[in-house]
């Protein structure tokens, strides 16, 4: 390979290296800029439009925002039920996968079998779990209202009135609370030390001092990046209020992309959706950041010592 | 180990491979001299290329129809897209309405086809022609429709003391005849109605705000009117009755229903409803021993009766390569013949919007199909404020929620809709009038 001497001087070894480095980068380099980032560059300038897709955008700054802010009757619904969704789920769903993996953490009998049986609900998703308990909430011939009935109580129309939808929603996500949570959880439990348990044994601790004083600040990074996980996870609640209840009765079920993907995909209002989208991301990341404030009170790394 | 040439050359050849894979056409058209004509079709259940396809492809040589059928549920995400790509297909099919396709300037103005070939716009049902336009321009041709009509019980007619051969004629008749029909069992549950005002095809509150002479929009199309006095009318009837059959009751009973033997009128639960010339196929696949009759929509004393229509059209999309070979076939599929036998081939029948073709012994043969003609009418088109079309029936059924669950009158309730809805009118003709400056309707000279 003959090489001139201009080129010679410029290709020092390390710009080769570099550019290879670059080179092999390229295909993630390319897709994230095709499809992540030129489509977020421009929905930051259709948030600032009239815009329906079909035709032209019309630049009109942050009329969308206070339009939203201040004059929209469902915008801030939409965030009440969103954040009621997220603030009641969140810690139910967390507890109860720990609850879970600390009971299969146990070395009994059959331990894998029990393991299998919680995680096997969590496979059913989306649609189908959705359909799926449409009948279990059945006013008339549910699961649910025959359980309740066994005990003589009426049932109630989870779905079908205002005040209960919500939570019906949030009992049902809990279905999968024996899924990859829990299998990560009991990863983290499996990777306490012993030694921790035995001095609180040799101090004569019983097993909530075991739990609250060794097993939870072991855990808590894990906790705390699963609180992180679940809170953006609910902020995007959408699946389950799309195909049962449409965002009703009274719209008490209209989340927050709910009401993005009507104003989108319904009404071709695709600037509007856009400005809802970028407040979403602006919501979450403000409550992550507070999430990582707080975290620092109670989150234990070892590392740290 | 690879020397850096030969990781070289394979970065390079990978390059070139990726950048054909990328623009090169992924349609491979057949070199047989013919034009193969894409057209987009919205199916149900059924993947079945239609007769008029066929027929089309049969009749003359220049011209092949290929058909691709589209999901329901993604027919107007496909579209938006495909029209957004530049290369969308010569022809597609919809059934949202018209005007909110080529108000946004997504469909090539048929105009000069009509006047050239002296296409006759009569033969169309009117309220279904009508649907077609936008601002004067012709968008789109109607090929089928919906017709609605009261279903009713005649069995349950029978056990509740009526007689199968009177059904209701006016609202009034239809509340003392569900009073008979209504059935609770021991421990109050409703276990069978006999009328519900918002189960149905057709919404009864809206049915009556057409028959009493609503007009929701203004002339120049500005300024909206949700509460009309006739629609307020004929939303306190849909309260009223949920006054007197309390609506957790009749959630509750309704919960279960669904589609096929699920459906409340399939399953004998309700007796009476609105539903669309398409249901008669749903009884006879799912319960064809079922004795039921078919009526006039009723309406109130001295009111003429009201109806939808619901059109299923085809369109040039804008930027489609071959206008003059679509508007071949889409004349083809919306003529009385090719209508006819469409009708006849497919398993859930179509109602056709050929006037000519709706009146043809052939099609006209039962006395249910009489009735749907005669419905057709009086039907009023659901495109009601077309520049807002889903804000409209969104606005209109959270009003109509709001007064069924007491927390508003039907009044308030309506103005409370009829604001938000002149809110986005009002953005949607100030982005309408920027873009008239930038852009102009496909085909209108």
């Amino acid at each position: 390979m003959s090489q001139s001497a201009t080129s010679r001087k410029f290709w020092t070894r390390r710009r080769q290296e570099g550019m290879f480095g670059y080179l092999f980068a390229s295909p993630w380099i390319i897709g994230f800029v095709l499809f992540g980032l030129y489509p977020m560059v421009m929905s930051l300038y259709y948030s600032m439009s009239r815009y329906d897709v079909l035709r032209v955008p019309e630049f009109i700054g942050l009329q969308n925002f206070s339009t939203l802010l201040s004059h929209d009757p469902y915008f801030w619904n939409a965030v009440w039920n969103t954040v009621f969704y997220t603030v009641v789920r969140t810690p139910l769903a967390i507890a109860g996968s720990l609850f879970l993996a600390l009971l299969v953490n146990n070395a009994i009998r059959g331990v894998r079998v029990f393991r299998t049986v919680y995680f096997l609900p969590s496979i059913v998703g989306g649609v189908v779990l959705s359909v799926l308990w449409l009948w279990i909430f059945n006013p008339q011939y549910g699961l649910l209202n025959a359980f309740l009935n066994l005990f003589g109580i009426k049932g109630l129309l989870w779905l079908q009135s205002p005040e209960w939808s919500k939570p019906s929603l949030v009992l049902m996500s809990l279905w999968s609370i024996g899924g990859g949570r829990m299998i990560v959880f009991l990863a983290a439990l499996q990777n306490v030390p012993l030694e921790l348990y035995e001095v609180v044994d040799l101090d004569g601790g019983g097993w909530w001092r075991k739990f609250y004083h060794v097993t939870l600040p072991m855990i808590s990074p894990v906790l705390f990046l699963w609180f992180i996980i679940e809170v953006i996870f609910g902020f995007q609640v959408f699946t389950e209020a799309y195909v049962m209840t449409k965002g009703g009765p009274l719209n008490s079920t209209m989340f927050y992309n709910l009401y993005l993907y009507y104003k989108a995909f319904d009404d071709f209002d695709m600037g509007y959706a856009s400005a809802l989208a970028w407040l979403l991301l602006l919501l979450s990341l403000v409550i992550t950041l507070v999430q990582f404030t707080v975290g620092k009170f109670w989150v234990y790394y070892e590392s740290e010592r | 180990m690879p020397s850096r040439n030969t990781v070289i050359t394979f970065l390079a050849a990978a390059g070139v491979v990726l950048f054909f894979v990328f623009t090169a056409p992924t349609r491979v058209v057949p070199h047989d001299g013919k034009l193969h004509l894409r057209y987009w079709m919205i199916t149900g259940m059924k993947e079945i290329i239609p007769y008029y396809a066929t027929s089309f492809n049969a009749m003359q040589d220049s011209i092949v129809v290929e058909t691709t059928p589209i999901p329901w549920q993604e027919h107007e995400k496909k579209i938006l897209t495909a029209v957004l790509s530049g290369d969308p297909p010569d022809v597609v099919n919809q059934v949202t309405p018209v005007a909110k396709w080529a108000s946004r300037m997504a469909l090539v103005a048929l105009d000069d086809y009509i006047a050239r070939d002296r296409f006759d716009t009569s033969a169309f049902f009117s309220s279904l022609w009508g649907e077609m336009k936008w601002q004067g321009h012709v968008f789109a041709i109607p090929v089928f429709s919906g017709s609605y009509a009261l279903f009713y019980n005649r069995e349950l007619f029978r056990e509740a003391g009526l007689d199968p051969d009177r059904p209701p004629r006016t609202w009034d008749e239809v509340w003392q005849y569900n009073a008979r029909l209504v059935k609770r069992d021991a421990k109050g549950q409703i276990v069978r109605m006999g009328f519900i005002p918002n189960y149905g095809n057709l919404m009864t509150s809206m049915l009556m705000a057409w028959e009493l002479g609503a007009k929701f929009l203004s002339d120049d199309g500005k300024t909206v009117h949700l509460d009309d006095p006739a629609m307020v009318k004929g939303l306190e009837w849909t309260v009223k009755f949920y006054e007197a059959y309390p609506r957790e009751d009749v959630a509750a009973f309704m919960a279960g229903f669904g589609f096929a033997d699920q459906h409340g009128f399939i399953a004998r639960k309700v007796a009476m409803m609105v539903l669309d010339s398409g249901f008669p196929d749903q009884i006879k696949l799912y319960r064809p021993n079922l004795d039921y009759g078919v009526a006039m929509i009723p309406s109130f004393e001295g009111c003429p009766t009201a109806s939808a229509s619901g059109s299923w059209w085809m369109a040039i999309p804008r930027g489609a390569k071959n206008p003059e070979a679509a508007w071949q076939f889409m004349k083809h599929a919306a003529s009385k013949q090719a209508q006819l036998r469409e009708v006849q081939m497919t398993e859930e029948s179509l109602f056709p919007a050929n006037k000519l073709a709706a009146a043809d012994p052939e099609f006209i043969n039962s006395r249910q199909r009489e009735i749907f003609v005669a419905q057709m009418e009086y039907s009023h088109s659901p495109s009601i404020v077309p520049m807002a079309h889903d804000v409209f029936w969104r606005e209109f059924l959270g009003a109509q929620e709001r007064a069924i669950y007491g927390k508003q009158s039907p009044e308030e309730a309506l103005k409370d809709g009829e604001r938000v809805l002149q809110g986005i009118l009002d953005e949607a003709l100030a982005y309408d009038n920027y873009v008239r400056g930038q852009m102009t309707f496909p085909g209108v000279k």
